[in-house]
């Protein structure tokens, strides 16, 4: 831990290769000199935690523009909230939570998502992810086509692994409605991906 | 039945790759945010909460002296020991003085003049003057009861105006004759 506070301000760069898997008690460092205003330990949680914010707000949105925006955004929002992180959770699953509240309160403030679902329709694979390969992308294009609602259970609760009532709370819904968009996703993907000719 | 069974579906959802990387970094958008200096965002709602405050505040305090002096003070615009002079003249105006003040050498001249005119043209001119004066007499009567009355007013002032006339004319008359050549 010592030999983390040591670290000088330049090595802060920001083609500083992204943190994997924190080790939790050097996280738990970086957070509490980020709660001291000390933006260079939040550039370090930035890092550690972009791709996994990053790619929730992909899958939520389908859009690299929108997705982008959603994850400065919910970073910043999370910058100025820090001292409210008491601990309970993980810092991932708390900045999940701001990243999925970003997300749903950018859609409720905008016609993006009508705009989105036009998009997703005409550039087709372009918002699909490097890292799917071969069926994935196929499963990756027809998460991105479900509606708003099964698509937002679906990413939480099938992709990402949170339990109906954490989903539920995440997207102010209850745990059956949770249930409810599942089902729903799941059979609007298998009659899309059965067209597809899905392998996997 | 579906083809692709919920199993199969799970497994494949739970392939798919949870951290995915931005194609740019978005760290300096981020830095760029977080290091502004914070404006608050009740400065707005404040100045806006203030400038209500300060309207209802003023309405409030003028309509409260507004009620509490509602006899408002007779503002002095002149001197209390101005004396003020009518206008107009009516039933109290004591016109006749000013116009014995003003006429008083006509009088004294038309007396004179008339000593010198003949009986015949001397009762013509007292016919004439006595009309007047009678005239004068009855407006006068009418002003009493309506002294403010402006046609009134100027009636008397006109019949006060014939009866000097007249008197100045007859002074004139024994001065043309006097001034005549041809005689």
């Amino acid at each position: 831990m010592g030999a983390l506070l040591a670290v000088p301000a330049s090595d802060y760069s920001p083609q500083m290769a992204p943190l994997k898997r924190p080790e939790l008690t050097d996280e738990a460092e970086w957070i509490a000199r980020a709660q001291r205003s000390d933006s260079n330990a939040f550039e370090r949680l930035y890092r550690m935690h972009i791709d996994r914010v990053y790619g929730l707000c992909l899958r939520m949105t389908g859009n690299v523009s929108e997705a982008e925006d959603c994850a400065q955004e919910a970073f910043i929002q999370a910058w100025s909230k820090l001292d409210r992180f008491r601990g309970d959770s993980t810092f991932g699953t708390w900045l999940h939570r701001i990243a999925v509240n970003t997300v749903l309160g950018r859609i409720r403030k905008s016609k993006r998502e009508q705009d989105r679902i036009q998009l997703v329709a005409e550039q087709g694979a372009r918002l699909v992810t490097v890292a799917d390969t071969g069926d994935l992308r196929d499963l990756s294009e027809a998460i991105d086509r479900l509606p708003e609602g099964a698509r937002h259970v679906f990413v939480l609760q099938a992709v990402y692994g949170y339990s109906h009532e954490e989903t539920g709370d995440m997207l102010n819904i209850a745990a059956g409605t949770s249930k409810a968009q599942l089902h729903r996703a799941r059979r609007l993907l298998a009659q899309q991906l059965q067209e597809q000719g899905f392998e996997s | 039945m579906n083809a692709i069974d919920d199993d199969k579906l799970s497994k494949a959802a739970s392939e798919l790759a949870t951290e995915i990387s931005p194609e740019r970094d978005l760290w300096p958008g981020i830095e760029e945010a977080i290091n502004k200096p914070k404006r608050s965002r009740w400065t707005p709602m404040l100045a806006q909460a203030a400038a209500v405050v300060l309207i209802v505040g003023a309405s409030s305090l003028l309509t409260y002296v507004a009620v509490k002096y509602d006899n408002p003070a007779v503002v002095e615009v002149a001197p209390a020991n101005l004396v003020f002079e009518r206008a107009a003249f009516g039933g109290e105006y004591t016109f006749a003085s000013v116009y014995g003040r003003a006429g008083g050498d006509v009088e004294a001249r038309f007396v004179r003049e008339m000593a010198k005119l003949s009986p015949e043209a001397r009762e013509g001119v007292e016919l004439s003057l006595s009309v007047m004066r009678q005239a004068i007499d009855d407006i006068s009567q009418a002003l009493e009861k309506d002294p403010n009355n402006a046609f009134l007013q100027k009636l008397l002032v006109e019949a006060y105006s014939n009866e000097l006339a007249l008197k100045n004319r007859v002074g004139r008359v024994t001065q043309r004759v006097m001034a005549r050549k041809d005689i």
